[in-house]
């Protein structure tokens, strides 16, 4: 008696469950159809703003709007040395809607040789492009009594001492200059400041006797003739400051990647997202205007795809490597 | 008593300090700043309880009848809403705070409680929430 | 001669550009946003800045979005006063001194007149900034880039030096509070060497303690949970008004205490970094020093209203000098005006003022305007600023608790930040039972990291040698100053002591 009820209450039960759940199939179905972006993407800066990692991002983000189907938003999380921003950036959800501008700064390339980071920065985070890079550029004031680099380690030989100026301790500057300084057999003492913005106050106001920046940092300061860069560490001249030789070829065996500025998303982004990204990023690469902006702020654009940028971020991370032990590099 | 609380926290501090790297006077390390802090603390905590004993008068009490009372309730419910504000959401949290705060300490008449309860959460959320776009933490009203 | 007549007439141009209604609106705008900012807790005028960048780019014209921002940036610096005076919480480490005077003008039923000469106070004083910005930028960017390491030690000495005066009658107390701000200062990672200190394992910590936290705590809940302890009925809090204007008699005292200000905040304010901060202690500390009734400060002497006010809107003027003049950013918020610039295509720097006149005399034009604009916006403020203090305590005080829950939850969006808070507000209340200032503690966790960053750079500079201190000449009588300025403070003290002990024969 229960049964045959029951399985008239049955039957309808099923029907109904079938429905449903083809319903919720054919919506879910839909939802994964809708595009991304559906929302508005927050990109993360790791540095304060105003830094030059910050005009870049928000530089990108200027002409976003032409490319992308949802606005960029720029987000500033400063902190431990930019350890602290992507950190929340690899903890957040890889749907694609938090990123992370500055992949291959300091603290991805540099401080893992000398200290274990909350996260693996090249398993945790995936490459999405490469946007800029920022040379590490040695600066003298104009009125030094010093107008190379050579002249400048003649002078340092004497002295018990000389000063570079730096934005982070142990950054991408900080090492860079030290191993200059171990190559040109002099005594060379990095003064960490609160990024490049101090510094370079700090060097325009001879409290050091050289300083280490990007390009972006100094090019106003080098118009003014205020500034001059005599060297730059990079494999070949930086395009942003082409008269400034190299210290390779200046004999002085310190090469980095610089600080690459790229962007990056969470471990488990989806592809499709990924691609996206990559393509609207190359995009705004391609754009003139965009182009002639970042020049003229003296930050070159140097876009890689995510395949070629992870294989350039692991070549420069082992560059830096390599500086390090050839040059004895040690944290004080 | 402020004396020995501040003797305390000097004592600490200096221990806590000299754990950290010290480096020397002409090279101070991490700990250095804070470690002769502490040690500057310890003797000024020092003077503070030789000038009150020298002084000898007698203390005030602290807490004359039960006047802790009200501000433990204020920390109490501070600490409430800090609990409960991202599950519960912040409107719904901050009217309940503002029911009990007025309620429980001050005693306003429960009606109007009610209708400025209403009315500063909503004002609240507009300035914050809505102008400023500030997160707020929204709990279930998401 | 010639130069002086470019000046007007670049002067001339920039009014012309800064009157264009657009402009008036932004900067009207601005000034609206940069008040509001200033007075709620929480958002700072950085902050609320960088919001905005992207807006700019729609807006078009740099000279537009730069006019806003300037004026977002002094109304903070205007509203950063109305909170410090009405409920003792400082809007910003600037308007930490304002609190102390302020608010106890405020208790007297004095809050109008408090208001209102921090009002005309900063306008003057904002204005006497941009007069200076406009004639000698060039020649003061140049002395303030010599400041190194070495100076600003030795003038954050002076002005810890100058914070425990503010704690009032005991000296050994205000000590106690600097020493205990500057380790709080010390939480989180150390700048220099990268090392974490006394965060205890809690990530969270890590950053340090922020300052709207600490002050929100300190000032904002630890005074609440102090007039707890009151009940309604016997309420000590007078919050009846008096009058809504200032009586000649303030204008008469507090003429030359705004003049004062000024002239010092411009000066300091020039220095990269900090220098609002110590140009509103120096100022009270010259103001008190002056004063022919110096035991009146800390009871609600006007002049500690009018001279810190007028300090920080100069200093806030003449922080545009490094931007408009070298291309160096020297705050938060400059830094942010800075990176608008680049990103529509301006370098500030040396050739601003040739290449770019409109951008220049624009934005100086609009300073002026926006001063002008700030105080009317201002005044008419501080009648209703002053009804809002007829609201029972009742009422206002779980209202002011929860603006400072939001406001600090609104820095780093985690309930930890009002925990941290809830924590100081303890502190605090415990403080004011024994009779501790929370002031100098809080300046003190401010210039406290500066002090030692400055010190180990300056160190590292002179492989250790602490003559650098000396030698160098800014530097050198910065710490002859302070020297000299313990030396008056003991020979002062001793001389109390001795006179109390043997009275002069004859009494």
């Amino acid at each position: 008696m229960f049964f045959t009820e029951g399985g008239k209450v049955m039957k309808r039960l099923v029907i109904v469950s079938l429905i449903v759940f083809s319903l919720l199939i054919g919506f879910s179905m839909a939802g994964a159809q809708e595009k991304f972006p559906t929302k508005a993407i927050e990109v993360v800066v790791p540095f304060a703003a105003g830094g030059s990692t910050d005009v870049l991002a928000r530089l990108v983000a200027k002409y976003a709007p032409k490319y992308f189907d949802k606005p960029l938003v720029i987000v500033n999380k400063p902190g431990g040395g930019g350890v602290t921003g992507t950190e929340g950036v690899v903890r957040s959800k890889p749907d694609g809607y938090s990123l992370y501008l500055g992949y291959g700064s300091g603290h991805d390339l540099v401080e893992p040789h000398f200290k274990k980071l909350p996260y693996e920065t090249f398993v945790d985070l995936l490459p999405v492009c490469r946007l800029s890079v920022h040379s590490i550029c040695m600066i003298i004031r104009s009125d030094a009594p010093y107008k190379t680099a050579k002249e400048f380690a003649e002078w340092g030989k004497k002295k018990d001492q000389v000063t570079a100026s730096v934005s982070t301790r142990a950054g991408s500057v900080d090492i860079t200059l030290q191993a200059f300084g171990k190559s040109a057999g002099i005594k060379m003492v990095t003064v960490p400041f609160r990024g490049g913005a101090e510094s370079v106050t700090a060097i325009i106001g001879g409290q050091t006797d050289c300083g280490g920046n990007h390009p972006s940092e100094i090019i106003s300061h080098i118009k003014a003739k205020r500034l001059i860069p005599i060297a730059v560490a990079l494999e070949q001249r930086d395009p942003a400051i082409p008269d400034v030789p190299t210290f390779k070829e200046l004999g002085y065996n310190v090469v980095t990647a610089g600080s690459v500025k790229g962007v990056a998303a969470p471990k488990g982004t989806p592809p499709e997202v990924i691609q996206y990204l990559t393509q609207r990023f190359k995009k705004v690469c391609d754009d003139p205007e965009f182009i002639l902006d970042m020049k003229n702020i003296g930050q070159p654009v140097m876009y890689l795809g995510p395949a070629d940028f992870a294989k350039f971020l692991k070549e420069g991370f082992a560059e830096y490597g390599k500086l390090i032990k050839e040059f004895n590099i040690k944290l004080e | 008593m402020t004396g020995y609380i501040l003797l305390v926290i000097g004592v600490v501090g200096a221990w806590s300090s000299a754990q950290l790297k010290m480096g020397s006077f002409r090279h101070p390390g991490v700990g250095f700043l804070p470690f002769g802090l502490c040690i500057i603390l310890t003797i000024f905590s020092l003077a503070l309880i030789i000038s009150r004993l020298k002084k000898g008068t007698p203390s005030k009490p602290f807490w004359p009848s039960r006047t802790w009372l009200r501000p433990l309730l204020g920390v109490v419910i501070l600490g409430l809403y800090a609990l409960v504000i991202e599950t519960l959401g912040f409107p719904l949290t901050t009217f309940i705070f503002l029911l009990i705060w007025m309620g429980v300490i001050e005693r306003v008449h429960w009606l109007k409680i009610t209708f400025i309860s209403i009315g500063v959460t909503l004002g609240l959320y507009l300035i914050f929430g809505f102008f400023l776009e500030v997160p707020v933490p929204m709990g279930f009203f998401k | 001669m010639s130069e002086i007549f470019a000046l007007f007439q670049g002067l001339a141009n920039g009014f012309g550009i800064a009157f264009s209604l657009t402009n008036l609106t932004f900067a009207l705008m601005g000034a609206l946003l940069g008040t509001a900012v200033g007075v709620l807790p929480g958002l700072g005028p950085a902050a609320t800045i960088a919001l905005l960048l992207p807006l700019s780019f729609k807006i078009g014209s740099p000279v537009t979005s730069i006019i806003m921002m300037a004026g977002i940036f002094y109304g903070a610096m205007y509203g950063g006063s109305t909170t410090s005076i009405l409920v003792n919480i400082p809007g910003e480490a600037a308007s930490v001194v304002t609190c102390i005077d302020g608010y106890q003008m405020a208790l007297k039923g004095r809050a109008g007149p408090a208001l209102a000469i921090a009002a005309i106070g900063s306008f003057i004083a904002g204005t006497i900034g941009v007069v200076g910005l406009t004639f000698v930028a060039p020649p003061l960017a140049e002395f303030a880039i010599k400041f190194g390491p070495p100076e600003y030690f030795a003038l954050t000495l002076l002005g810890l030096m100058m914070a425990t005066l503010l704690a009032g009658t005991s000296i050994l107390k205000g000590l106690i509070m600097v020493v205990l701000g500057l380790l709080l200062g010390a939480v989180g990672l150390d700048p220099i060497s990268g090392e974490v200190r006394f965060t205890w394992g809690l990530l969270m910590l890590q950053e340090g303690i922020d300052f709207v936290t600490l002050a929100m705590g300190l000032f904002g809940i630890g005074e609440i949970l102090y007039n707890l302890e009151k009940e309604l009925a016997t309420e000590l809090l007078t919050r009846k008004v008096s009058h809504l204007w200032p009586t000649l008699k303030d204008w008469a005292e507090s003429k030359w205490a705004i003049l004062r200000g000024s002239f010092i905040g411009f000066f300091i304010g020039i220095l990269p970094g900090g220098g609002a901060v110590i140009s509103s202690l120096v100022s009270y500390a010259v103001e008190k020093k002056v004063s022919k009734h110096p035991e009146e400060f800390g009871k609600g002497a006007i002049q500690g209203v009018a001279g810190p006010e007028s300090a920080n809107n100069s200093a806030a003027s003449a922080s545009f000098i490094p931007l408009l003049t070298l291309g160096i950013p020297g705050n938060a918020s400059i830094a942010m005006i800075f990176a608008a610039l680049l990103i529509q295509g301006i370098t500030p720097g040396p050739f601003l003022i040739s290449e770019r006149p409109d951008v220049f005399w624009g934005v100086v034009a609009s300073m002026y305007i926006g001063n002008v604009m700030l105080l009317v916006l201002n005044l008419p403020l501080v009648g209703i600023w002053v009804q809002l203090l007829r609201v029972p305590y009742a009422i206002l005080a779980p209202v002011i608790v929860l603006f400072c829950c939001i406001g600090v939850y609104s820095i780093r969006n985690t309930v930890f930040d009002i925990w941290v808070m809830g924590a100081f507000g303890v502190i605090g209340y415990l403080f004011r039972k024994v009779d501790l200032e929370p002031g100098p503690l809080i300046l003190a966790f401010v210039m406290g990291p500066i002090l030692e960053r400055s010190l180990r750079q300056a160190l590292l500079i002179s492989a250790g040698s602490p003559l650098i201190f000396f030698k160098r000449p800014i530097a050198g009588s910065l710490m002859g100053f302070l020297l000299l300025f313990i030396l008056i403070q003991i020979i002062v003290t001793l001389r109390k002591r001795w006179r109390t002990r043997f009275p002069p024969s004859g009494a």
